[in-house]
Parts: C-alpha cells; structure tokens; sequence
C-alpha cells in the first residue's frame, strides 16, 4: 500500500500551482507549451537554445536557460529534451527539489539495447538516490482536466472530470481522453507512465483509489514487474470504485511486441485472468470496450440483476437486440402478467409483439408517439421481472425526421432523459450507425450531455452493461 | 510426524528436489490436509503389518528417489486384500523395479488403504514468475488431460475465490453428480484450497505441489496421492 507520503506528493504532482517544460521545441511544433496553454497555473520553459527562444517567447511563457533560474518552486516538470541531456535534468530536478518529473524522452530500456539499458539505469540511480518522483521515461506524463494540465493540445480542459486513466501507452493515455470525450467521459486525472522505474503502476492504483475527484478508475497495462502487489492493488482500489483493465499484448506476437514498448514482460493468460478475477475489477481488450464499460459504469445505475426488458423499432431488430445480450450473459424473461395485461390494452400488435423484447415501432410510431412511449417505460419500470431496460434508437427510419424536425429530436432526448432520471433501472439508448451517421452522432452526442447511456451498438452496450452488472454484484459479495 | 522443514533437509542431504509421496503427505496431513496416509515398510513383514494398520484392501507403491514414474517399472500393486497379498506383492515390486532400473535405490515399499473410488479432482500448485504461487483446479482424468478443463487462482485465496474455482470449470456438473454419480462435497474441496494456499502461502520453498488424483465423496475428500518438489 502506497504511504501517506507518497499520496501527498502524488496530490501535488496531479494537482500543481506551477508546471515546468524543459526543451520543447519549433520542430515539434512546441507541442508541450502548447498543451500547457490550458494550464490554471504558473507555466514556465526552461531552453537554452537561443534559436528556440524568440519561438517560446512568442507564445508568453518565460523561459530560463536552467530549471534552477525559475525563481519559484516547481510542482510538476515535463522533460523533453534528447536522451544524452536527459541525466542532467535529472539532476537539476533533484536539485531544485521539484514535486515531481515526467520524462518524455524515450530510447531507454525500452530499444533492448546496451546504450539504453545504461541511460535508464543512470537516471534510475539520480532519482532514487535523491527521492525524486519520476514518471516514465518515455512517457506523455500526467493530464489533469480540471486544472488544464494536458500531454495533448486537443484535449478538453476547465471543468473536472470523474474518470481516471494509467496508461503504459502515451498513445492509448491520450486517446482514452479524446475518444472518451466523444462518448461522453471526463477524465479527472490520467497518467503515461512509461518505463515504470521509480513509480510504478500500484502507486498510481493506489492513488486514484483514494482521489474523491475519480469515481472510476481504468487502465491499460502490458506487462507485470510485480504481481502480488499489483493484485493487492487492484484488489483494494476495486473494493472502492470501478476498476477497468484493458491489457496489450495478449496474442503471442502481441507480447514479444511489449518487450520492445515498455521493455516489460507479459503474464501468463491464465494466471493474468485469475489475477482479474480474484481483483473483482473488469477486463476489456481494447479502447472501444473500455470506453463502453467505463460509460455503463458513469452513466448506468447499477442494476440489481441480470433481467433485461427490451425496446425495438422492428421484428428483426428485437430479434437482434434479444440475441445481443443474452450472449453477452444477460437474460430476457417474460414479463408479468399484469404487465401484459396493460400492453394488451393498447399495444399495436399488427406488425408488432410485446413478449419482450417488445417490438414497438408501431405502437409508438418509431419514437414520435411519447405519450404511449412513456407508457412502456412505466410498464417495464414496475415490471419486477426486469433489472433493466435497453432501447434501440433506430437511425434507418427517423434519422431524416429527426435532421428534418429539431423540435422532435429535442422531444425524443427530453423523454429519454426523463425516463432515465425517473427510473431506478440502468437504461441503455443504443444509437447503433445509420445511413445517416451525423444525425445519429448528434442524437448520441445530446444523450449522452443529458446523461443517458448512448451506445453504438447492440453488442457494445449488452457486453458493457454485463460487465457493469458484474462488478457491482461482485462488490456487493455475490460471486 | 515429519516437518516440512525435516523433509526438506532429508532430501537436500540426498541430492532430491522432489519429496517422496510418503513425506509429501506427512507434511500436507500436518497443514490439515486430507491425504490417504501412507507407511514406508522396508521389508514384507513390515508391509504387512502396515496394512493390517492402515485397513484392508491396500495399495503398495515403490520408495525410490530415483523412480519417477512408478507403475511403468512395475512399482505399483492394487487391491491387495490380506497379508499373504501383500507379502507377494511386495517382493514381487521390489523384483520388478531392480530389473527395470539396476542402480535404482529402494527405501522400500509405500503402504496405503485404497480410498473407495470418488469424483476425480486434481489440484496443483506452480510458481508463476510475475504472480508467485498459482493454485490450479480441476476435474480429474481425461478432463484435465484432453480437455484442460482446469482453472486458476493466485495465492492467497480468499473463500470466495475457492468457490468460484470450483463453480467455473466448464466440467461443475459432474460435481453435482449425474447419471445417479455421488455428488462431491464442494465445501470439502473449497476448504482442501484454502488450507493448501495457507501451507502454499507459509512456506515458500515448496516450488511445486500436485494431489493427483483427489477423490471428492458426498461427505468430505481425500487426496489419494501426493508430490511436493522444492527449491533448490
């Protein structure tokens, strides 16, 4: 477990009054400065190039020729400049007794190759003999949406956010946040953590574990250098919030492909999905099923069970739908008799059904007859048959309505979101693509801005809403 | 009642990383776990009144360090039904196994009461270089060797990871009991993994551990035979 300590300092680090970038430069397009544009705090540049500096004070940050000329103390340090340098900031780091430094320079370990082992192990030796926090190297280091603290100018900044992220992949750190951000997750907190020398992967579990800001907490992992402590980790974070674990490298080429990432190695599969069993947190295997889980997680309540009551336009769609989440674990019962009973008064069976899944289209003219909409919803709602409810928003027949008519689109949300507050039950709208895909992306995008969980399809939204089940039966001691 | 720590020196001092079945199940019946007890008997008469002991019908199995796989060189002889059984047999293993492997060292024969025949289950023990020790369960037999119907947990186990090892091979029916079968007492079994994960847990230098085959009945489960190899 990680001290007081070291979440103290690691507060300080994610949360920093002031932010150091030590070498960016014209070529690559001062990106790092550029990032930091967002930052709340006090921002400065360290450069001693005199031909990058017209560049850097062009862009209103001041700079200095050494970290130890910045007349104030320095929270967090991204450090980018070229590997043979990168010893030396190092050190000026732990001179200057900054809260923490992530390195983005890379060509360590990670190339497998003598120089790199050496230059790792050099800069591994500065930062622990000088307690220094390292983060990476070859890392994008931390993003902090709240404060504007970002490893990508494209990234969202100002209000805070409830997702944390730790990734052993810049790429995959920065596109959780970006691609999230369209499936509506904020992240509060994220981390590159690179070559994990000094800090590593249960520092950072541990610490979003006990962040109030972070409710859920994802992650995308390669490889293991310590398994009882990370497990522990996991084990302790899941009891407290949702923990999602998408890990690389699983295939057999895919594994040797983690050596040269991050120069760490890959678990066994069967011992890696023991680990994830006995942590109680949920496995994905890529971006897509992770930012789908983390969505059911955020934006579903948690369901009480597997049951689930069903929503479609049409008879092949239902028969779809119904198939989706029984494969993914989920079951779709019949309803009770009184809720036939009050189907049966005034749903249109020409051309439809009402067993569940409910083959609705009729009844409530694509999703433009609220009145009776609503009546379905209600019905499911107090059917005790049903843990939760699940809606295809079909794209093939109201796309062009919804573009045409504003008002009804605006119409549709309002009811959707409305069920979704009122109702106990997780509720799902599945948006799945449409020959008109910017309509059915706006329709998403307005869901999911009201809180309703909007996904792209039937099996995304099955898969993520049994994994979500699945954890918080497993949290409250079920199996 | 030999220690873990005695055993291991013994075979240590005799060159051996692998405990013979007799000193694997000593230590494991000291841990409270449920092991057919055998006896060494280094001569047909001391054979005999060991299984006059332990309760007819007997097994009786060769004590070498040196013989691995004991039914291929005649080591093993079942269903051994009174002392005159038992005297021929022996003498009859100790014949076989001195033809089969010359310089083999022979301690002398194990002596076991043969367990009624159960559920098979096996379970096992292995080091993981990233996670430590891993317990491994599963069904017995064909199961394990052409199905691999066999899952994993990492040490220590927690109640609820012992039952859900035994919920989640895909074989769980047949320790519901089919066809009329004795169903197998899976708390009998979730409590075997936990005091096998504590005896795991508390001494590192075991490397590796197999009971194979374990009998499971509707009233308790006993491991029929038993091998602890240990770090070098």
């Amino acid at each position: 477990m990680t001290s007081p300590d070291l979440t103290q300092r690691l507060d300080r680090a994610f949360n920093p009054k002031t932010v150091a970038v030590v070498g960016d430069k014209r070529a690559m397009g001062y990106m790092w400065l550029n990032a930091m544009k967002t930052f709340t705090g006090k921002l400065y540049s360290v450069q001693i190039d005199p031909a990058e500096i017209p560049g850097i004070e062009a862009l209103e940050v001041p700079n200095y020729p050494s970290l130890s000329d910045i007349p104030d103390d320095i929270d967090y340090v991204l450090c980018a400049v070229p590997r043979p340098v990168a010893a030396r900031i190092v050190a000026d780091c732990a001179k200057k007794k900054v809260g923490s430094v992530a390195l983005f320079t890379s060509g360590f370990a990670e190339t497998e190759t003598e120089e790199g082992i050496e230059a790792q192990r050099v800069v591994t030796k500065i930062a622990r003999e000088n307690d220094l926090l390292l983060i990476g190297p070859n890392c994008m280091g931390l993003y902090n949406r709240r404060l504007g603290v970002r490893h990508s100018p494209d990234q969202e900044a100002g209000d805070p956010g409830n997702v944390g992220f730790i990734s052993q992949s810049g790429t995959h750190c920065i596109n959780f946040a970006l691609v999230g951000a369209q499936h509506g997750i904020k992240c509060s907190k994220t981390v590159s953590i690179g070559n994990v020398v000094i800090l590593d992967t249960p520092d950072y579990i541990d610490y979003l574990a006990q962040d109030a800001e972070t409710e859920v907490i994802a992650m995308y992992i390669e490889g293991v250098k310590d398994g009882p402590r990370l497990l522990a980790s996991l084990k302790a974070a899941a009891k407290r919030k949702p923990v999602v674990v998408w890990r690389g490298g699983t295939s057999t080429a895919g594994s040797r492909a983690v050596y040269s990432h991050t120069a760490s190695l890959a678990a066994a599969p069967d011992v890696w999905a023991a680990a994830m069993r006995q942590a109680s947190v949920i496995e994905t295997t890529d971006l897509d099923e992770t930012i789908d889980a983390v969505k059911a997680l955020v934006y579903c309540k948690p369901a009480k069970g597997h049951r689930m009551g069903l929503l479609a336009m049409t008879g092949g769609q239902s028969v779809v739908i119904t198939d989706a989440f029984e494969r993914e674990g989920m079951e779709v019962p019949l309803l009770t008799a009184a809720s036939y009973e009050k189907l049966a008064a005034f749903f249109n069976i020409i051309g439809g059904s009402y067993r569940n899944p409910l083959d609705a289209g009729g009844t409530i003219g694509m999703g433009f007859v609220p009145g009776n909409l609503q009546k379905l919803f209600e019905i499911l709602d107090e059917d005790e048959n049903v843990d939760a409810i699940a809606m295809e928003v079909s794209g093939t027949f109201i796309a062009r309505r919804l573009r045409d008519n504003p008002a009804m689109m605006d119409g549709l949300i309002d009811m959707l979101a409305g069920h979704r507050d009122r109702s106990p039950k997780p509720f799902l709208a599945i948006t799945h693509p449409s020959h008109v895909e910017d309509v059915m992306a706006e329709v998403r995008r307005k869901l999911l801005a009201r809180n309703v969980a909007a996904f792209t399809s039937f099996r995304s939204a099955a898969r993520a809403l049994s994994r979500a089940t699945a954890y918080w039966a497993a949290r409250d001691g079920g199996a | 009642m030999v220690t873990l720590a005695e055993a291991i020196e013994r075979a240590r001092s005799q060159d051996r990383t692998v405990l013979t079945e007799i000193e694997s199940k000593q230590v494991l019946a000291a841990a409270g776990i449920p092991v057919a007890a055998a006896r060494l008997a280094a001569t047909a008469d001391d054979a005999a009144k060991a299984a006059a002991e332990v309760g007819f019908p007997v097994v009786l199995k060769i004590v070498s360090p040196d013989v691995t796989h004991k039914s291929d060189v005649g080591g093993v002889k079942v269903g051994l039904a009174d002392e005159a059984a038992v005297r021929a047999a022996f003498a009859e293993i100790v014949a076989l196994v001195k033809a089969a492997q010359p310089k083999a060292r022979i301690e002398g024969v194990a002596v076991q009461h043969m367990a009624r025949p159960g559920t098979e289950v096996i379970v096992g023990m292995s080091k993981d270089p990233q996670f430590g020790p891993v317990l491994m369960f599963g069904l017995g037999g064909i199961f394990v060797e052409v199905l691999k119907d066999v899952t994993f947990r990492i040490v220590p186990l927690e109640p609820r990871d012992a039952q859900q090892m035994i919920a989640e091979i895909k074989g769980h029916a047949i320790l519901d009991g089919v066809r009329g079968g004795e169903p197998a007492d899976t708390a009998a079994l979730a409590d075997l993994l936990l005091k096998l994960s504590a005896f795991v847990e508390a001494n590192p230098q075991v490397e590796e551990l197999d009971l194979n085959p374990v009998f499971a009945y509707k009233d308790g489960v006993i491991a029929v035979d038993a091998r602890i190899v240990i770090a070098e």
